[in-house]
């Protein structure tokens, strides 16, 4: 009893001060939108306010889940009052906020010189055009109600967990559907693995060419960052090295690419697919460069030292040192495009190099893993003094990471400055270097698949979610947390190889089976 | 005489002002079980560092069959043919109990990581062996069926088995064990000497290890060295260090007289 109202009132109080908090830099409003847009309600852009309820309706429903969640199995009464409690405590913060904006608000308070995302308008709405103290007891019933229910609806999906028994049972039937002989033969049969290759091959041709520029503009940025990812998943994922500079390689492939290729300043006009080779050399030289004074530093150190080399390096190509080579803070424009039979690349080819590499990455990461090379790696990130003492060359083989990760980092930069025909240096700014680190981590340390579903998620929805343009890095750094609290070990955690004893009669028929 | 595998001469360690290893000789000859003994904090880990590469000795030296180890980086001694397990279990937690094995087998593979992109003739042959050779030390050690398994995962007398496993799995002539049976009840102990006499028949390698089980010890040494605050206070077999009075006096404590005596020379003693 005591507990649960203890966990009602710390879920009441948390949601109540995420509820202020989103009300103050305006984000309940966007979401009243967002929700508008989505479900088609919005009339010449405006709002109906029965949006700002639904968004309250799913604050409030989080809330009562947040609650009874702390209650484990639980009697429907003692959720309810949990949920009841968590509802009233955070609609009660949420009556004075819009009390107290509110009637400063009416009284004609310059709210905005302090609160730039709260305009009178939006005001107006989040008090449904209503007074104050009406708005706010609106808002104090509603979320108790919906907290109530969310409540509710955690006590129904957890009672006598039907929701995990009918989750396990489903896993169960489809694993053991896989494991069935007849079905698993047709999965280990090279030729159904060819059909099934073939089939996702033809779709991934014809996807570019039926989709629209539009989305391959998305999709190619979600490519480089997949191409990014897999290079520093090599260095944090594999070898454990937490390098935070990654942006310095891709910078280095981009300006190399576009310095050889464009007209301004230098005009040398390479063969593009050559300055594409030339690229990626020399970002592995960069990484050499990095790699080898700095290696033997563990951890943080590691951390901050790589850290200010990615700023370094963009510094320097802004700086006035280098303004004759780097065009500085201008950039470089009109960089090379490929041709293809001799038509200028389209967005359909970009896709389709794209594509084609990152398949390529993907095969070559998945090589390096499964071998001795990725096995010490893997071993240097679990204990690298017993790696060395076991007979590694922990140097040599972070070292060897490093200079992997940077060349797939200036293929990458390659092909953004050729797709994009610009880059400047704004385009390699710290937050590139983070949000491929938040690729690698969100999606799993060290997984392949991790890294593709970690950058459709994090580069491929937030381009499509336009509308959180601004509260992107909020909604970012909330994901974060919630990754790291519900899931630490990633969307999609890496999955030890299965090995398989060999049969001790005829060794040489041994066969490793892989499985990701 | 038998050759020596470890020559150990006049070795110091210190750590500021701490000499945790002071002036110590040491003769491991081939094909023995030696032990290492001595009270908590008597140097022999730190001289079990220094052996295998963890630690450079500030003075004296050590030679692996005639070839000084002084300064060599520690993946060159595991090179050599040292291989070591550690008192503090330390297996890569994440990685299955094969790939464990694999991982100790690192140092007998000639791979470069282009062949393991380019899946040549020679990598799939030598990457089926390395793994042909890895089961086959999990079902030495007693883990068939447990490959999978990630380390950590296991229970605690099998992490200390593949520990070993993966120490073998370098195919090491000299074998450091950093106290084996510890944590283990009677008998696991039993099955743990066991484990390290058939070893010793089977693999025909050399063991140095440290223990404090003293029936551990007795059973399966041929040599003991008994360290007390760094400095060497006995060797010899089994028998002779059990009516050793110095060693009678670092772990039971010294009598009145001795003790005073042992003070006075404490405070001339330079290390």
């Amino acid at each position: 009893m005591k507990t649960i109202l203890k966990n009602g009132l710390r879920a009441g109080i948390t949601f109540g001060i995420v509820f202020i908090f989103l009300l103050l830099i305006g984000f309940i409003n966007v979401g009243s939108t967002m929700i508008g847009d989505i479900l088609g309600t919005n009339v010449q852009d405006q709002v109906p306010v029965n949006n700002l309820l639904i968004t309250l309706a799913i604050l409030g429903l989080f809330t009562g889940i947040t609650a009874k969640s702390g209650c484990g199995e639980c009697k429907w009464w003692m959720a309810l009052l949990g949920g009841l409690t968590a509802g009233l405590v955070s609609g009660i913060l949420a009556w004075l906020a819009i009390w107290i904006t509110g009637t400063l608000s009416v009284g004609g308070a310059e709210l905005q010189t302090y609160l730039p995302n709260l305009d009178p308008e939006d005001m107006a709405f989040l008090r449904f055009y209503s007074t104050p103290s009406a708005a706010a007891n609106t808002y104090l019933i509603y979320l108790s109600l919906s907290s109530l229910a969310g409540a509710g609806l955690a006590w129904l999906l957890s009672f006598k967990n039907w929701f995990s028994r009918g989750w396990d049972t489903a896993k169960t039937k489809v694993s053991s559907w896989f494991e069935d002989k007849n079905v698993s033969d047709v999965i280990h049969n090279p030729w159904a693995t060819a059909v099934i290759l073939a089939i996702v091959g033809v779709a991934l041709y014809f996807l570019p060419l039926t989709w629209g520029s539009y989305w391959n503009y998305i999709m190619g940025t979600v490519a480089i960052y997949i191409l990014l990812g897999l290079g520093l998943n090599i260095i944090v994922g594999y070898s454990g090295q937490l390098v935070l500079g990654y942006v310095a390689f891709f910078a280095t492939g981009a300006y190399t690419f576009a310095l050889l290729t464009a007209p301004t300043p230098h005009g040398i006009g390479l063969n593009l697919w050559l300055a594409v080779g030339a690229s990626v050399v020399v970002s592995t030289l960069t990484g050499l460069l990095l790699g080898l004074p700095i290696l033997n530093l563990r951890g943080d150190y590691l951390a901050i030292v790589t850290l200010g080399f990615g700023e370094i390096i963009r510094i320097l190509i802004k700086s006035d040192l280098l303004t004759d080579i780097t065009n500085g803070p201008k950039g470089v424009t009109n960089v090379g495009q490929p041709n293809w039979f001799g038509e200028v690349f389209n967005d359909v080819n970009y896709m389709h190099l794209l594509m084609l590499l990152v398949l390529i990455g993907l095969f070559i990461a998945k090589r390096l893993k499964d071998s001795g090379t990725g096995r010490a790696w893997i071993a240097i990130r679990e204990d690298q003094t017993v790696a060395q003492a076991t007979g590694i060359n922990t140097y040599g083989s972070k070292i060897l990471a490093l200079l992997l990760g940077a060349a797939f980092a200036g293929l990458a930069g390659a092909l953004f400055a050729s797709r994009n025909q610009f880059t400047g240096p704004e385009d390699f700014t710290l937050m590139v270097s983070i949000n491929v680190l938040c690729i690698v981590i969100v999606g799993g340390m060290g997984s392949l698949p991790g890294v593709v579903i970690g950058a459709f998620v994090l580069k491929g929805l937030p381009e499509l979610l336009r509308e959180l343009e601004d509260y992107r890095l909020l909604v970012f750094g909330a994901l974060l947390v919630v990754m790291m609290i519900v899931r630490p070990e990633g969307l999609w955690p890496a999955a030890s190889t299965h090995f398989k004893q060999p049969s001790k009669k005829q060794p040489s028929e041994a066969a490793v089976e892989v499985k990701q | 005489m038998t050759k020596a595998v470890i020559e150990a001469r006049n070795v110091t360690k210190q750590f500021g002002g701490l000499k945790a290893v002071c002036d110590v000789d040491l003769v491991v000859p081939e094909n023995s079980i030696s032990s290492i003994i001595g009270p908590n904090g008597a140097g022999k880990t730190t001289l079990f560092n220094c052996v295998s590469g963890f630690y450079v000795p500030e003075e004296g030296e050590i030679l692996f069959y005639d070839q000084p180890l002084n300064g060599l980086p520690t993946h060159k001694v595991s090179d050599l043919g040292i291989a070591r397990t550690y008192q503090n279990i330390r297996l890569f937690g994440e990685m299955t109990a094969i790939e464990n094995i694999l991982v100790g087998e690192h140092t007998r593979l000639k791979m470069s990581w282009v062949e393991a992109i380019l899946h040549n003739p020679r990598y799939i042959r030598e990457e089926k062996e390395a793994v042909r050779l890895a089961f086959e030390l999990l079902d030495y050690i007693g883990l068939s069926g447990l490959g999978n398994t990630p380390a950590h995962n296991l229970p605690y007398g099998a992490q200390r088995r593949l520990e070993i496993a993966r120490a073998l799995a370098s195919q090491p002539a000299l074998l450091l064990l950093d106290e084996p049976t510890a944590g283990m009840n009677p008998q696991e102990t039993d099955e743990m000497i066991a484990f390290i006499k058939d070893l010793r028949e089977s693999r025909d390698i050399t063991i140095l290890l440290i223990e404090h089980d003293m029936r551990v010890i007795m059973d399966i040494s041929d040599q003991i060295t008994v360290l007390d605050y760094g400095r060497k206070i006995g060797e010899g077999r089994p028998a002779e260090i059990q009516s050793n009075q110095k060693v009678i006096e670092a772990y039971l404590g010294p009598g009145a007289d001795a003790l005073s005596e042992r003070f006075k020379r404490k405070k001339n003693a330079s290390c």
